[in-house]
This record gives C-alpha cells, structure tokens and sequence, in this order.
C-alpha cells in the first residue's frame, strides 16, 4: 500500500461495492443485524467506542500514577517490617522548603525548552526538504536513511558522542591535522556537549511529526500564493507555517515531555553545573534508595509543571491557528 | 542411548527435538533442570563463565544470573519483590549490609554450611564490617579501594602522594571524581573520620564537619571537569584524554592498566576507603540449599577468585589468588605496604546520620 | 521553486545526515578496535569483538527476545492508541480533556519513576516479572506517543470523504476501516518506529520489570561495568544490521502482499 492512498480511495459507487468483499460484508445479514445492535444509537455507538479506552487509561495509565501519588504521600516506602506508615505532605514541602532543588528543576524546563526550539529549528528544514524537494519515490528512502542511527541505543550512542568530542576526540583529531589548533578544545562535559547528545535523541520526535505534516501540504497552495506575488519568506510564513503548525505543535510536545525525563545522556556529557530535575529525582531512588516517598513527589512536581507548562503551550498554538485562519 | 533401538523414525524424532532445543532461544529454553536452579543477582564477570558451566554439570543445578549494575537499583529491584523474592543470592557491598538487613532483606549467613569458609583472607572474613547483630550476613568475593588515579605520562608519582594534587591549580580542569565517595576522603584530608563512626554521639559536629567538606568541594567546584558515576566514565575520560588524573576505584584502573593504558594508581598518605563485595543469601529466599551449594563451590578455589580479578579488576579476597595472575595482573591489583598502611574500610554503623547529611550536602554541591 | 532555495536546503539535509551518522561511523569503527577500550588513538585493529558476537549465544538471544518484545509492545500500542485517538479527535464529550490527559500521561512520567510504578503495580496486579510484564510496561509507555500521532493525522482527514461513504451506504466500521484506516497508514507507520524504537532501547523499565534474561540494553548497560569495549560497538553494530535486514525484509514483504491483494 502506497502512503498516499488515504485520499485516492474512494469507497466506489454503490454498485460496485456489491462485488469487493466489503460490499458482500456489508449485505450479509449476521453483520447487518449486529451493525444494526452497535449503531442503533448515536449514544450506543459512543459508549461501545468508549469503553475500552476508558477501561484501559482508568487501569493502566492511571493505576501506576495513582500508586506513585499514594507513594509521595507517604513517610516510608518500601514499608520497614514493624514500622508503621504515615500519611504526610512532608515529602512535597521538602522541594518548596530548600533552594537547592530549585536550580536543577528550572534548568531542566530551560534546558528542554531551549533544546524543543533548537530541533524545531534544526529538523524543520531537514522534513520541509523531504516533504517538498524530494521525488514521492525517494522520500521513504531518505527519511529512513535519517532514521538508521536512532536505532543504536541511547547509552552506545552518548559513548560515540564523547569519542566525537573528547580531547583526542574525531574532531579534535581533524582539527590538530589541519594545524588549525595546539592544544585540544575542551567539548566534553559542557552544555554544548549535553546539548549535541540531546538534540541527538529528540531530532527524530520532531522530524517525524513535522515530515506528516509537511508531507500532505498542498503544492497548489504554494504555487497560488506564488502566483500572487508573494515571496518565498512571505509564501513560507502566510502558508505553509500556518498549515504545519498542527505538526509543530505536537513535535514540540512530545521533545518537551521527553526532555524533561532525560537522565543517562545529561548525566554522562553533561559537566558539574549541568544537573537536571531527572538527576535529582533518581537520586532519591539509586543512591539513598529509601527516600522513595521523596523522589516520588518530585517526580510529581515535575509532572505537574510539564503538564502546566504542555497546556498552555497548546492553547497558544491554539489561538494562533484560530487567528491566522480568520 | 544405544545403536541398536535407534531406528530411523526414532531418530527423526530426536533430531527434530534437539534442533528445536538448539533453535529456540535462550529464554525459552529455561526448564527446570534436574537439581533445580539458583538465581543469582551479581555484577558482569562476578560468576566466572568456565566455573558456572562446570558447576552446573556437576551439581545439576541451573544458574540464572540476572546483570545488575549499581547496589541502589539492587536493593529496589528486592524492595519490591520483599516479602517472596524469586532471587536466592546478591552481591551487596559490606558497607552497604546496614540497609538490606534493616529492611529483612537478607538472611544471616550459616558459615557452618560452607566447609570452604576458611579459604577467605580473614583480613575481608573476620573483619569489623562483616559481623552485624552477631551474624555474618555474606560471603567476601572482592575488594575494592577509592584510590588517586594518574595518567604516568602527566603526573609523577610524587604529586599522587596527595590528594590535594586532585585539587591544584595545575590540573585545573583535567580532573574527576564521584562526589559521594570525595565526600568522605575530603573529611580524611581534613583530618576526620569519615566513616563518622566518631561523631555519632555529637551530631552537630557531624554536622559542621560535612558542611566544612561541602563547602571545600564548593569552593573547589570550578577546577573540576566532571563529577562522575561510573567505571566506564572516568575509564574514558582517561582514553580521551579529558583528564590526567581523579579519584576512581581501583577495578576500573586496573582494567585500563591491564590494557597497557599509562595509568598508575596510588593510596595517597592522608588515607582512603577500601570496600568488600559479598554474595549474600536473601531472606526467604526460595532455593536456599542450592544458595549453599553454589556459595560453597565458589570458595572452592583460589584460581575461581584470581579469574574474578582478571574480569573486574577488583582485588581477590580468596587466599592465595595471586598466584594465578600475571605480572601485569598482579601489579595492577597490589599496593606497596606503606600505602596500604592508609587504608580502611568503610563502616556501615553511622551511615543513617552519615548519608542523612552527605546526601543534602551533595545536591548543594552539584546545585551550587 | 526557487533554485538558491532548494540548494540551501539540500544542504541542511546533508549536514544534518553528516551529524546523525558521523557517531554512528566512529561506533562502528571503534568495534574493530584491538583493545578493551574504545577511543583514539587505534593502534592496532581486529576481527574478534565482532566474531565474538556471533560465537555468543546469549548476545544473539538477547537481540531476539528484544525485537520479540518491541514488535509485541508496539502492535498492542498501535491498536490502542489508534482507538483512543479515534475516540478523541473531533469529538466534544465530557471527560474529553480528562482523557486527553490521561492518555499522555505515561509519557509524562521520568523513566526510573514509572519503572518502580509499573514494578509496583504489577504485584498488585499479579503480573510475574519477565517477558510478559515488559511488553505490558513498553506497551502503556508508547500508547501516548501513538496518539499523539494518529490525532495529528486524523484532525486533517477531511470529513466529506467520510460523509461521502456513509451515503454510499457503508456503516461506520466500513467507512472506518476503508477510509479513515488508510488514510491513517503514514501516522500508524511513523508511530510505529517510534514504539518499536522506543521499546527497543528502553532499559529502565526493562530492568526493573525482567526477570533473569536480559534484553539488549539491559546486557549492554552490565556489561558497560567492566569498561566500555569494542565489544558493545559490535554488538550494537550487529544489532544495527540485524534490525536494518529484518526491517527492508518486513517493508518488502508487506509490500508484495499489497500488491498480491491489489492485483
């Protein structure tokens, strides 16, 4: 099945149907009278749709959640034989209590939303390519050529990140070659070196949301607005910005949620005043390992905020596409 | 199986068996063999490959070792599974006992069961640490050191007698170390006991010793180039030649050294902390005899602990282990005596007042 | 289109496939490295790290059971996904926003947090540690990521397509299934490489939910204790090519059965 055939398939006349195999599922008559139990109703025809999404986001999304809240409200977890549990707010005023966690928590929000417009900005040139400039046939091809090294794991991938940009890293090596430095610059163990191993992981969030979109953006469009003059930068931002901002804003959602819960790539390119929230967090369960009701609620803040912070973000996305297509 | 009855349909039918025996992958292959099985949570290379495959012909009893790769994940993994663990032995730290039996997470050690016991070093077997309550609660495998490491070609010899080259202005950004453990060699270096074993009668002057540490570490924090977590990170660090020197442990060193990398590692004179990784038998675990028969044939050799050495890097506590090393293995997990002379182990008895105000001062620090 | 236009932007491209692929031609390398550690300078070079890949049997089971688990994961988060996202899009009803909510939810959570929570409630639930609980744990962990997708998607199906079968005569689970799935098709594809991705280079969840075989990362993230060898580079690598084989071979074959039904 091509990619494409979405919009091609029309359902073909009433006729015709008659001879495919839906339209004989259509007329045979155990399904009729089920399709007739199933849509008797608008409402019926909901709550059948309804109740398998709603039974497996009450049980599987929001069972463990509710474990981990019940968790963070607590005073000790794992329960010590013959210690009894308590319930307290302890756990949440720690966090409001000292400065200290503060930093890391603002970082990461500073940090993920820096690198969420960095890959935007990166990786959307890199889709409007593919989706614009490239024959439909090679497209699939160089959008997966793109997708080859995410499939090396996040931990082998960091490692060729610091043997990239160590001191007697790949490019310091090229560089030294060229006589353009003496002495190795110092990448490792900075923002740009956590930065490059970040956008790294996320470029692919991005991309592929941004490739759909982009993807099914009419040339016409473009061509008419070309047609009345409109300069590319005009074309760009009357037209095509407006119409893949669906794209972006999801690209944008889904590198932010994931930025914020990085841990393994921060914590080895990263240097000393680099700590993010996720560092914080795991350091409640790794290394103290019984301070879980702690490291609970602080995820819990951190999820809050993301939340927060995801929804207004999405209003504004909103209002935006509601005000350009006035 | 004789000749003679193997007929062809027979055959067919063996054939097809052990090929699909030998098709299907490992997991699905985990049948329960005859003598039953023992499952064994330990680091890579802590149950060498030649003695598992003997000791499973000869007992019968299949070894499931399940990777691990840091103690805390260990004793969450087991928190979790508490009260019915499907794990039978784990490889804990001897300083970090205090908080898996405090929890009921282990079970005492009957060393009366172990007839080869007495093949442990009693400097790790009969040491401070490992008698809690009046038990022993593991069996020492290896030992390990927080020691100065020095890429040879940029620092002397003479500048890793102290830690305080970790901290000159000569080495400014070529430096690491991980800061949990630095916590405890800054108050050696200033002349405390940083087990605190000392102070825990007088809390406030715990207090003031970590916040003196804390804000050495602070005022210092400019110099660093990383604080890091793992072997593999300052292993390359050293590769990459990120930094000349840091605190490390003396497994991960010597690996590298072994690999022909310049890199010493000294004790330096102000002291430092030696550690013990012990197999331990888990509470209510659910092949206990099993436990005792691998923990029992493990101890048998000194050659199973110098192959133990070889893999990890870590000092053997068996008797007699280094005969089977070579040179290069051999100096790589040896000290001169005067070194050794520094070192102690680390205590587990005041870890709750310890850690209760290290950990703060180590988000401070990394905050800071 | 303007020329200067699509030469700058054909640039971007292949500077942006030089950053993605330049680490993974320094990881390949490195597998061929003649030493414990990786990183330059290579003195001398070797086969053995890669022939030792093959010559282990537990690396090649791992690789399988960890594909096994990503392709499971992933079919059972695309159906649900797709459903939820089907549900959601275009529909004003009560709970609507409670739902959008619920449904990232997973995604939302720090990855050692879910872990434990998943660990947690699978004892409450009475799921056994092993292969079973990890695909279930993948599985509501990439749910979110599907329908984000599939929302995205959907919201630009144009409605008269639908309304148009639907005065043809088809039912809602026809016009669903010959309109709206295949229209669906990219968005389902692209959030399966994020699944399958995603569940495949999982390890904290893998951890904490396995039982004694390991999946891939979980190997490599013990085997790293011992150092950072070039035997990892080659195991990676090896995986890299394995998945790479079997994911042309899927593509192919499902395209001939496309064109076997079609024709």
């Amino acid at each position: 099945m091509s990619l494409k055939a979405g919009a091609a398939n029309s359902p073909g006349t009433h006729e015709a149907s008659r001879r495919t195999f839906w339209g004989r599922l259509i007329n045979w008559t155990p399904y009729r009278l089920l399709m007739g139990i199933v849509t008797a109703s608008p409402r019926r025809q909901f709550l059948i749709l309804a109740a398998f999404p709603v039974l497996w986001l009450l049980t599987q999304h929001l069972g463990p959640m509710l474990q981990m809240l019940r968790v963070s409200l607590t005073d000790a977890y794992p329960v010590a034989p013959g210690v009894e549990q308590h319930f307290t707010f302890d756990n949440y005023a720690r966090f409001f209590g000292d400065r200290i966690f503060w930093q890391p928590f603002f970082r990461t929000l500073i940090f993920a939303s820096v690198l969420t417009f960095c890959t935007l900005i990166l990786t959307y040139p890199v889709a409007y390519f593919l989706a614009c400039h490239v024959s439909r046939k090679n497209q699939m091809l160089m959008l997966l050529l793109l997708l080859i090294p995410f499939w090396v794991g996040e931990i082998v991938r960091t490692y060729a990140i610091m043997i990239l940009l160590g001191n007697t890293g790949a490019v310091n090596l090229v560089l030294k070659w060229f006589g353009l430095i003496d002495r190795p610059i110092p990448f490792m163990y900075t923002s740009f070196s956590m930065g490059i191993g970040i956008v790294y992981l996320t470029a692919l969030y991005m991309l592929l949301p941004l490739y759909s979109a982009l993807e099914k953006l009419p040339k016409s469009y473009n061509e008419a607005a070309a047609d009345l003059g409109a300069g590319a930068w005009t074309r760009f931002r009357r037209v095509t910005m407006p119409l893949t901002l669906e794209g972006v804003s999801s690209g944008c959602i889904l590198v932010f949620l994931i930025s914020t819960g990085f841990y393994a790539t921060p914590v080895l390119l990263g240097g000393p005043s680099t700590t993010v929230f996720a560092e914080t967090i795991a350091g409640f369960f790794h290394v103290a390992g019984d301070e879980w009701p702690t490291g609970a609620a602080f995820a819990t803040i951190m999820f809050v905020t993301a939340m927060l912070l995801t929804g207004i973000f999405q209003r504004l996305m909103y209002a935006m596409r509601k005000g350009d297509t006035k | 199986m004789s000749r003679s009855t193997f007929n062809r349909r027979r055959f067919l039918g063996t054939a097809a068996m052990s090929s699909a025996v030998l098709a299907s992958p490992a997991y699905l292959r985990r049948a329960h063999a005859a003598g039953g099985e023992v499952n064994i949570w330990t680091y890579n290379d802590f149950v060498p490959k030649a003695f598992k495959e003997q000791f499973e012909s000869e007992t019968g009893i299949k070894v499931n070792v399940r990777l691990v790769d840091d103690q805390g994940k260990q004793f969450n993994l087991l928190a979790a599974e508490a009260p019915n663990p499907t794990v039978d032995i784990m490889t804990v730290a001897g300083h970090r006992f205090l908080q898996f039996i405090d929890s009921e997470l282990l079970a005492p050690l009957d060393t009366s069961r172990l007839s080869n016991w007495g093949n442990i070093n009693p400097t790790f077997s009969e040491s401070d640490w490992a008698t809690i309550n009046g038990n022993k609660w593991g069996a020492p495998i290896l030992s390990g050191m927080e020691v100065l490491s020095y890429n040879t070609e940029l620092v002397s010899a003479e500048e890793a007698q102290t830690w305080d080259t970790l901290f000159s202005e000569k080495y400014s950004g070529q430096t690491a170390y991980i800061i949990q453990d630095m916590m405890s060699i800054v108050m050696l270096m200033k002349g405390y006991d940083g087990n605190m074993v000392a102070y825990m009668d007088d809390p406030d002057k715990a207090a003031a010793i970590v916040e003196e540490a804390k804000q050495f570490l602070i005022e210092k924090k400019p110099m660093v180039r990383k604080y890091y977590d793992s072997g593999a990170e300052v292993q390359q660090m050293f590769v990459n030649q990120d930094i000349a020197l840091g605190h490390s442990w003396n497994g991960p060193a010597a690996a590298l050294i072994n690999d022909g990398f310049p890199l010493a590692m000294s004790i330096p004179q102000e002291g430092s902390y030696g550690f013990v990784y012990t197999y331990n038998i888990a509470n209510n675990a659910p092949n206990v005899d099993n436990a005792y028969t691998f923990l029992n044939a493990i101890l048998a050799s000194p050659e199973i602990g110098a192959s133990m050495t070889k893999a990890s890097g870590f000092i053997s506590t068996y008797k007699d282990a280094s005969n089977y090393l070579t040179d290069l293995e051999k100096a790589s997990t040896s000290f001169p005596e005067e070194q050794l002379a520094n070192l102690q182990f680390f205590r587990a008895e005041a870890n709750e007042m310890k850690y209760g105000l290290v950990d703060p001062a180590v988000e401070a620090i990394k905050a800071a | 289109m303007n020329r200067g236009n699509r030469v700058f932007l054909s640039c971007v491209y292949w500077s942006f496939v030089l950053y993605v692929f330049v680490p993974l031609f320094l990881m390949i390398l490195m597998g061929f490295k003649d030493s414990k550690f990786i990183g330059f300078p290579i003195r001398s070079w070797t086969l053995d790290w890669y022939t030792g890949v093959f010559a282990d049997a537990e690396v090649l089971s791992t690789l399988g059971y960890s594909i096994t688990i990503a392709v499971l994961s992933t079919l059972i988060s695309i159906l649900v996904g797709t459903w939820i996202a089907v549900l959601l899009e275009g529909r004003r009803f009560l709970g609507r926003a409670a739902m959008f909510g619920l449904t990232i939810l997973p995604a939302l959570v720090p990855g050692i947090i879910s872990a434990i929570a998943f660990r947690i409630y699978a004892r409450l639930l009475g799921i056994e540690p092993g292969m079973g609980a990890i695909i279930w744990a993948h599985a509501v962990h990439n749910v979110p990521f599907v329908g984000l997708v599939v929302m995205a998607r959907l919201s630009t199906l144009p409605k008269s397509q639908i309304e148009a079968a639907r005065d043809l005569g088809a039912d809602p689970i026809v016009a669903f299934v010959r309109i709206t799935l295949p229209y669906l098709i990219p968005a389902i594809l692209g959030a399966s490489i994020f699944c399958l991705l995603l569940s495949f280079d999982d390890f904290v969840r893998s951890f904490f939910l396995g039982g004694y075989d390991p999946t891939l990362p979980v190997l490599i993230f013990a085997k790293l204790r011992s150092g950072m060898s070039p035997e990892i580079n080659a195991i990676a690598t090896v995986a890299l090519v394995l998945t790479a084989a079997i994911g042309i071979w899927a593509e192919r074959f499902t395209r001939r059965m496309n064109k076997d039904v079609n024709s």
